[in-house]
């Protein structure tokens, strides 16, 4: 599960949580209070008025009454109002619903106050006594504020809450965008930065952020031009060292022809040894070089179709004219038409240099069978020796430059143990994989690479 | 062009190894050169201009005028021979080299007796014609003449620049057209030497040459490639 998911589950959760926590909390404890404080409010206040209703009416009759019951009907939320005497004949007021009538009924009865809760309305009623023991009612019917149906309330309450939750949801979202992109971010240039792409950075990416992510990245790039630099000097030294190792052998190799124009027949042997040697030094140099370019730029090289069956064929028949003298085949089995993305030049060192190594390391009078394959759009390229293999636990190491396995370096097979590392660092460079194994008493290596499918 | 005394062919060397200078004039004075060295781009190209020089050695890294600027510069006024010593393993160097009008070219560090035997080479093939009439070649295939005498070549009336060495291979290759000639011999006919395996310099100047020559008016190829065998001038 990715950063941003968690991130952005768990804090919703635990905001939902809470937000259900605390509505819980505020139901069971605050909202009935609510109610029963306004009831109390309400049967105070109808206290009040019925004693002062009752007053009146002793003291100035129904005219009195009607005119204090009218100024208290004036209020808008008031929608109803009366006073009653014992056989239930209204004194005063205005008109009454029926279950206000009810209500009365139910206050005489209970000789107290009584309430009602209708969808809209709220009704109370008060019984009173005056001193000479006379019987009266007091009534009064009160608009209730808009939400105050009980089922409007839940569902009100239910809105609410989920509004809350996404709402939560979209703080989040944005809080875990927040964490995770620059991660994202930093995990992308070191993929780049561990693909070779030297020149990968990622601080420009954080625009004006000034936090610990931003301070990383910023550290990223410090990190990531340090080891360009390292790496690049490193690369230039190989390179250098190589090219200043050439002017030397140069003159090396003219000296030595001038010696040889100077030359008897007893020097002669000795003369073509050193010819011998200098040409391998060339070729170590060559490979170093080559291995060093191919290490330093990944990406840089000609993108063109290249035709593989024709390639491998003819390096085949290269190696084969090569092989022959010392009494070796190389045979090619099958070639399936098929065709890459590439540098041509790259791929040929490619197929060379493990072709070469086959037929250097097969046993003399035996074959060297290379078979390309085309499957599900990638090509096989297999190469079998019958060179007794290497050992299992070498076979990973056949790609590491200046590697040899083991007795081979008291063999003079000639080798510098570059050919496979250059092999392996081209055809990567083509995206491609290259595998060794031991198989039927020789060494087996396996090149993929992508094709392309034919435009024609 | 050149003295008729084959043995005093006159050489200039760029090369700004002193060094490997001395010795190179060493080696070829006893081969029968008469040589002449300069260690930078700059005045290398100014001898080639105004020296009687036969061919020229051009190393590609110089001071001043790299190689390529000096090969570029000469080819605007000069068809003066150039052999390229290029750096080995810089496919690049080598491509460019001959794009812009190196007769061959050489990797350092090279063998002063394959120096020698190309030097010889390519002045075998410029070397003035005789009114011998076998010199007087004329070919016309195709659109393209091709004057040995004049070692002009033109396709479609347009004048083509080719090196020697191209001038040699399109000349096989016309003289035996609609044949299929084998690599082994178009390198032994013109780069007098034997193909080696793994050696793709008959392939790069054959590239260079299909660059200049163009495709047909309907876009195919003048020259085929045979797999594993040869080239062909293919004759409609």
């Amino acid at each position: 599960m990715s950063l941003f998911l968690k991130i952005f589950l768990w804090f919703w959760l635990a905001i939902a949580l809470i937000l259900a926590v605390v509505t819980v909390v505020n139901w069971s404890t605050q909202t009935e209070p609510l109610t029963r404080q306004w009831q109390n409010f309400m049967g105070e206040s109808v206290g009040m008025n019925s004693q002062t209703a009752l007053q009146i009416y002793e003291a100035e009759g129904v005219a009195g009454l009607q005119t204090y019951l009218n100024r208290l009907a004036s209020s808008e939320r008031v929608s109803g109002i009366g006073f009653f005497d014992g056989n239930g004949k209204q004194l005063g007021g205005t008109e009454i619903s029926r279950e206000g009538f009810d209500l009365i009924a139910e206050a005489r009865q209970s000789r107290n106050v009584e309430f009602k809760r209708l969808p809209e309305l709220t009704l109370a009623a008060k019984a009173i006594t005056d001193p000479a023991n006379a019987n009266f009612v007091y009534i009064i019917q009160v608009r209730r504020p808009a939400q105050t149906s009980l089922l409007g309330e839940i569902t009100n309450r239910w809105l609410q809450i989920l509004a809350l939750i996404l709402t939560a949801g979209l703080v989040c979202y944005a809080l875990a965008r927040y964490f995770s992109s620059p991660l994202g971010k930093l995990r992308e240039a070191t993929q780049n930065l561990a693909r070779g792409d030297l020149k990968a950075r990622v601080a420009d990416r954080f625009g004006r952020r000034r936090d610990e992510f931003a301070l990383l990245a910023r550290d990223f790039d410090v990190m990531a031009e340090r080891i360009e630099s390292l790496i690049t000097s490193q690369q230039r030294l190989t390179q250098d060292i190589s090219h200043e190792l050439r002017s030397p052998l140069a003159r090396m190799n003219v000296a030595l022809e001038i010696a040889r124009q100077k030359s008897n027949a007893e020097t002669q042997p000795m003369l073509n040894r050193i010819d011998t040697e200098s040409n391998r030094l060339n070729e170590m140099i060559s490979r170093i070089l080559m291995l060093a370019k191919l290490e330093s730029g990944a990406d840089d090289y000609e993108q063109r179709r290249i035709d593989l069956a024709e390639l491998v064929r003819d390096v085949a028949a290269d190696a084969d004219f090569e092989a022959k003298a010392n009494g070796k085949v190389v045979e090619v089995s099958s070639a399936d038409k098929c065709s890459v993305m590439g540098s041509e030049n790259l791929l040929r060192s490619a197929i060379e240099n493990v072709l070469r190594n086959a037929v250097r390391y097969t046993a003399d009078r035996t074959v060297v069978d290379v078979s390309l394959e085309a499957v599900n759009g990638h090509a096989i390229l297999k190469v079998s020796d019958h060179g007794g293999g290497v050992p299992e636990e070498e076979l990973v190491n056949l790609f590491r430059p200046f590697y040899r396995v083991g007795e081979d370096r008291t063999r003079k097979t000639g080798g510098i143990g570059l050919g496979l590392a250059i092999a392996e660092r081209a055809v990567s460079a083509h995206k491609g994989t290259i595998t060794a194994t031991n198989y039927n008493g020789g060494l087996k290596i396996e090149i993929a690479l992508d094709t392309i499918k034919k435009v024609d | 062009m050149g003295s008729l005394d084959f043995c005093m062919n006159k050489i200039l060397i760029i090369d700004d190894d002193e060094e490997l200078c001395e010795l190179v004039s060493e080696y070829l004075t006893v081969e029968g050169f008469t040589i002449e060295s300069v260690n930078d781009g700059e005045s290398g190209l100014e001898k080639a201009l105004n020296g009687d020089f036969d061919i020229v050695i051009l190393d590609v890294m110089l001071p001043k005028m790299n190689g390529f600027d000096v090969l570029r510069n000469l080819r605007e006024e000069s068809k003066l021979p150039v052999i390229m010593l290029t750096a080995r393993g810089d496919d690049m160097e080598r491509i460019v080299g001959l794009e812009i009008g190196a007769d061959d070219y050489l990797p350092k560090p090279f063998n002063p007796r394959e120096l020698a035997a190309r030097l010889r080479a390519i002045l075998r093939r410029t070397e003035p014609i005789s009114d011998d009439a076998d010199f007087g070649e004329r070919l016309d295939i195709d659109g393209i003449q091709v004057s040995a005498a004049s070692r002009i070549a033109t396709c479609d009336g347009v004048e083509l620049n080719l090196t020697s060495v191209e001038f040699e291979l399109l000349s096989e290759l016309l003289r035996e057209a609609g044949k299929i000639i084998r690599k082994e011999d178009l390198s032994e006919r013109v780069l007098e030497r034997k193909l080696s395996p793994f050696d793709r310099s008959l392939d790069m100047h054959i590239s260079n040459l299909r660059k200049k020559l163009g495709t047909r008016a309907d876009g195919s190829e003048r020259i085929k490639t045979i797999r594993s065998v040869g080239y062909i001038y293919t004759v409609l």
